[in-house]
């Protein structure tokens, strides 16, 4: 145990401290990383010594407390309707609520802006038309509901898999002493999946932070500084441009963090508290709403419409036009296929799905291995230092992707193992920035299994591996399943990060769909889109598949 | 006779003379075109359009046979991806082509080699550059207002810059924010001789009057779906997405501001004869013309790209801005930009 818990703690180190280490030591050089120079604070005194600053870290601590707040009611009213009650259509819902994890957020917030801006957004060409004042997408409200609606699926993932996991004996004794549905929602669910909010509530609240999509498209026209525009402006535009001012901000964000991971430990450091699957009997049973089911319908299909039908209905016609346009009957006789053409006899569209796909997979299936071995050793084992790996994993994922990259760029193009330029460093990108995802669902659902099963499995003499293979596993499904749709779709369309690190021959879907944009070539962009949504629900219903026979066998 | 034979000796003269010349040329060529295939690939880093790039990259493969390799970011992510890459000891790329101002830069920071290509030799001796390191302008890119046709009549769209100001237009123009887009910083700074004393009044103004978008491409998007009437941004994208059905046409304004763009090769190219051999026909005749139909501005007399009036603008080059000019501008005119 002891060998495997330090094996473990080697390889996390190794991927999270070496690139951080880059980047700090980045921020306190007064030379460009790889030029000799000599210690500094200049870095820090120019990022602190701005006034601007302390305005900026306030609108983006609104952002991000905003965008975050929005996501997890959507994601958990959903995730509720969709896991816990008998509403018909759910198992529809459940797979369609994947698809806006797979959209690129830069798509996503593109297209929001065709539906909220306050001139052409064709929510607001029908507001008007009966008589409602227009909104505008180009403001901090505007700013909220996107990223909101942007972060809501991951939350949704997260949150769905610690209801799948939770031991409904608890809702029915609710009911049975004479609560509502609602009532007990809220009095007895809430509280039994709070380990699952606080986990979605904090990922989503950093990742807002970070994101540089939705306020490179909607802070820069509203003239709005957050973080990431700040740091773009004054470092990554910069002339030339300085990594090192980046790598500053970087640290703060990494600060930022980590004392939300403390709170967030101290919040659910007794685990006891909500281990929900014991010994007792489990056996998931919905929840039976009655007539209110068509209600819990409907108001799934409302919050699917948001989170993924109306960008995607964007989408999907800026797919089939030669130029976008608010759609009129002239519309119809403009539909083109051309843009799908071109995918299909593009080579550079062939490789970068393949590359993609190849990510996609191996990238979740490594992410959820080593996501599970450090859930196990942090929740089930009391070996020292248990805390610290959990936070290692944490580390690069606290920074903004391109800061990730640049410590990446620097930690790997050193090693004399030839890992730059080629697909490899982009995989050990994508583990090491995203793993804390894997861990979330994997941990957050651990905690709820309790130990006595494991125990009984040893007692009648099956070994660790036999238990955790026939009785630690099985149960844990769900949340391994859950990690691993994140990853996997994640990993399908990442940018922020690849695009550094990617070369024209090992170019993944992300930075190709980025160009297509930044050439202006938005009805090529969202075709391929269209068609990475298509790809990734293949792929999460293929995942689902496979978990389900498992369950079976 | 006397006067003809003397014309048949001239005449026979030049022949072997230029044969003499095109000989050690033609088996320089052929060196060149045999190592250059040995290298197997080239890899250009640069921030033109990766479908104009494409016709050249067309060309080129076809003619040789080597594969290009095209890395295609923003010119400030060129040069941040060009600068880590010579810092970090692996410099991938063998050529990069992009604007004026980040290419200064890049030479300043010695990640160039020399190199005169024969093909530079057409062009006007002003654009070449004295330390044969930037080649000359291969292409001009052109800054206007466009409007969408739609919502704007030809009668009605700004005849000047001046005319931007016009509280009709306030909320109604959108522009790339100059904190971040470079290339915009460097038209508003070139526009100060241009105004005179109008200047400072001028973008105080304009400031209020603009939404800001991430770069020029943002802009024309914007246009074409109608969420902007009017844009600042490249005058040939009326061209590449007009050619497209895109509603669009732009302002002649008088003069034309135009930043330069060059191409250089690697100090240390992997691939140092495709390299060679990728410059010469990409800043070829053949090369500027195929540039030209693509829709870019070149250097070539008489030849222009299928954009109306065209042949008829005063287009003048815009001065690059140091590292420290473009501070400077920041400073004082980018944070009038930043009010809300």
């Amino acid at each position: 145990m002891v060998v495997a818990a330090a094996g473990i703690g080697i390889i996390l180190a190794f991927l999270a401290l070496y690139p951080t280490a880059m980047l700090f030591y980045g921020s306190v050089s007064d030379a460009p990383l790889g030029v000799p120079g000599h210690l500094t604070l200049a870095h820090y005194r120019a990022a602190y010594g701005d006034p601007n600053t302390y305005r900026m870290i306030g609108n983006s601590f609104v952002f991000a407390a905003g965008a975050a707040a929005i996501s997890l009611v959507v994601a958990g009213l959903l995730a509720w309707i969709t896991v816990r009650t008998d509403a018909p259509g759910r198992a529809l819902f459940e797979l369609v609520a994947v698809v806006p994890n797979v959209l690129p957020p830069l798509l996503t917030a593109t297209a929001w802006v065709l539906l909220l801006s306050p001139r052409i957004g064709l929510i607001n060409v029908v507001a008007r038309r009966v008589g409602l004042p227009p909104f505008n997408v180009y403001s901090m409200p505007g700013m909220i509901f996107v990223e909101g609606l942007i972060l809501a699926p991951l939350a949704y993932l997260i949150i769905s898999a610690a209801l799948r996991s939770m031991d409904p004996s608890l809702e029915e004794a609710a009911r049975i002493a004479g609560s509502h549905p609602l009532q007990a929602a809220r009095r007895v669910t809430t509280p039994m999946i709070r380990p699952a909010l606080l986990a979605a509530g904090l990922l989503n609240f950093v990742r807002a932070l970070e994101s540089f999509d939705t306020p490179s498209i909607i802070a820069i026209p509203a003239r709005i500084e957050v973080f990431t525009t700040k740091v773009a402006r004054e470092a990554l535009t910069a002339y030339p441009p300085n990594h090192n001012l980046a790598a500053t901000y970087a640290m703060s964000l990494l600060g930022i963090a980590m004392v939300l991971v403390y709170v967030y430990r101290r919040l659910t450091a007794r685990t006891e508290r909500f281990v929900t699957i014991s010994g007792r009997g489990y056996r998931p049973h919905a929840i039976e709403l009655g007539p209110w089911q068509y209600v819990a319908s409907a108001g799934a299909i409302l919050l699917l419409a948001l989170i993924v039908l109306l960008p995607f209905c964007v989408l999907l016609l800026t797919s089939l036009l030669p130029f976008y346009s608010v759609p009129t009957w002239e519309t119809v006789r403009q539909l083109t296929l051309k843009h799908y053409a071109f995918l299909l006899t593009s080579d550079r569209v062939a490789r970068a799905l393949r590359i993609s796909t190849m990510l996609a997979v191996a990238g979740a299936t490594l992410g959820m291995l080593l996501a599970s071995a450090v859930a196990c050793l942090t929740v089930r084992t009391r070996v020292a230092g248990r805390g610290a790996l959990e936070l290692l994993t944490f580390i690069p994922w606290a920074f903004p992707g391109t800061a990730l990259a640049i410590g990446l760029l620097w930690g790997y193009v050193r090693l004399p193992v030839p890992i730059y330029a080629t697909v490899w460093i982009l995989l050990i990108a994508y583990v090491t920035r995203f793993l804390p995802y894997g861990l979330r669902a994997m941990t957050s659902t651990m905690v709820q299994v309790h130990t006595d099963l494991e125990e009984v499995s040893r007692v009648c003499g099956a070994g660790l591996l036999h238990t955790f293979r026939r009785v630690l596993f099985p149960l844990l499904r769900p949340g391994f399943m859950a990690g691993w749709t994140i990853l996997a779709t994640i990993f399908m369309r990442e940018f922020s990060t690849s695009l550094f690190l990617y070369t024209p021959r090992s170019e993944p879907v992300g930075p190709l769909l980025y160009h297509l944009w930044i050439d202006g070539l938005h009805g090529r962009m969202a075709a391929l889109g269209v068609v990475v949504s298509l790809v990734s629900v293949v792929l999460v219903a293929g995942a689902r598949r496979a978990s389900r026979t498992q369950l079976a066998d | 006779m006397r006067g003809l034979t003397y014309r048949a000796a001239l005449a026979g003269i030049a022949g072997v003379m230029l044969l003499a010349l095109a000989v050690p040329a033609a088996q320089g060529q052929a060196d060149l075109i045999g190592a250059a295939k040995r290298e197997g690939r080239v890899v250009v880093y640069g921030s033109m359009e990766s479908d104009v790039f494409a016709v050249i990259q067309k060309i080129f493969e076809g003619q040789y046979g080597i594969p290009v390799d095209y890395f295609r970011a923003s010119s400030n992510g060129v040069m941040d991806r060009v600068l880590t890459e010579s810092r970090a000891g692996k410099p991938l790329y063998d050529a990069v082509l992009t604007n004026r101002s980040p290419m200064m830069i890049l030479k300043t920071q010695g990640v160039f080699g020399r190199y005169v290509s024969p093909s530079y030799g057409s062009y006007p001796s002003a654009t070449r550059d004295p330390d044969d390191v930037l080649s000359p302008s291969y292409r001009q890119v052109v800054v206007s207002i466009l409007y969408n046709t739609r919502l704007v009549k030809a009668e009605d769209a700004p005849k000047s810059l001046a005319d931007l100001l016009d509280p009709k237009w306030k909320g109604k123009i959108v522009m790339p924010d100059p904190n971040v887009h470079t290339t915009t910083a460097v038209w508003l700074a070139n526009l100060e001789p241009v105004m005179g004393a109008q200047y400072r009044p001028f973008v105080e103004r304009l400031a209020g009057q603009v939404t800001l978008v991430e770069s020029f491409l943002p802009v024309v998007q914007k246009v074409i779906v109608g969420e902007f009437p009017l844009g600042i941004t490249y005058v040939k994208y009326v061209y590449i997405f007009g050619s497209e059905g895109a509603p669009l046409d732009y302002v002649r304004l008088s003069p034309l501001l135009a930043e330069a763009h060059h191409v250089a090769l690697s100090a240390k190219a992997p691939h140092p004869n495709a390299a060679r051999l990728f410059v010469d026909v990409f800043t070829s005749r053949l090369g500027l013309l195929a540039l030209a139909k693509a829709g870019e501005f070149v250097l070539v007399p008489g030849v222009y790209p299928p954009i109306k009036d065209a042949e008829k603008l005063r287009i003048v080059l815009m001065d690059d801005l140091s590292e420290q000019e473009l501070k400077q501008f920041r400073d004082q005119v980018g944070t009038l930009f930043l009010k809300r």
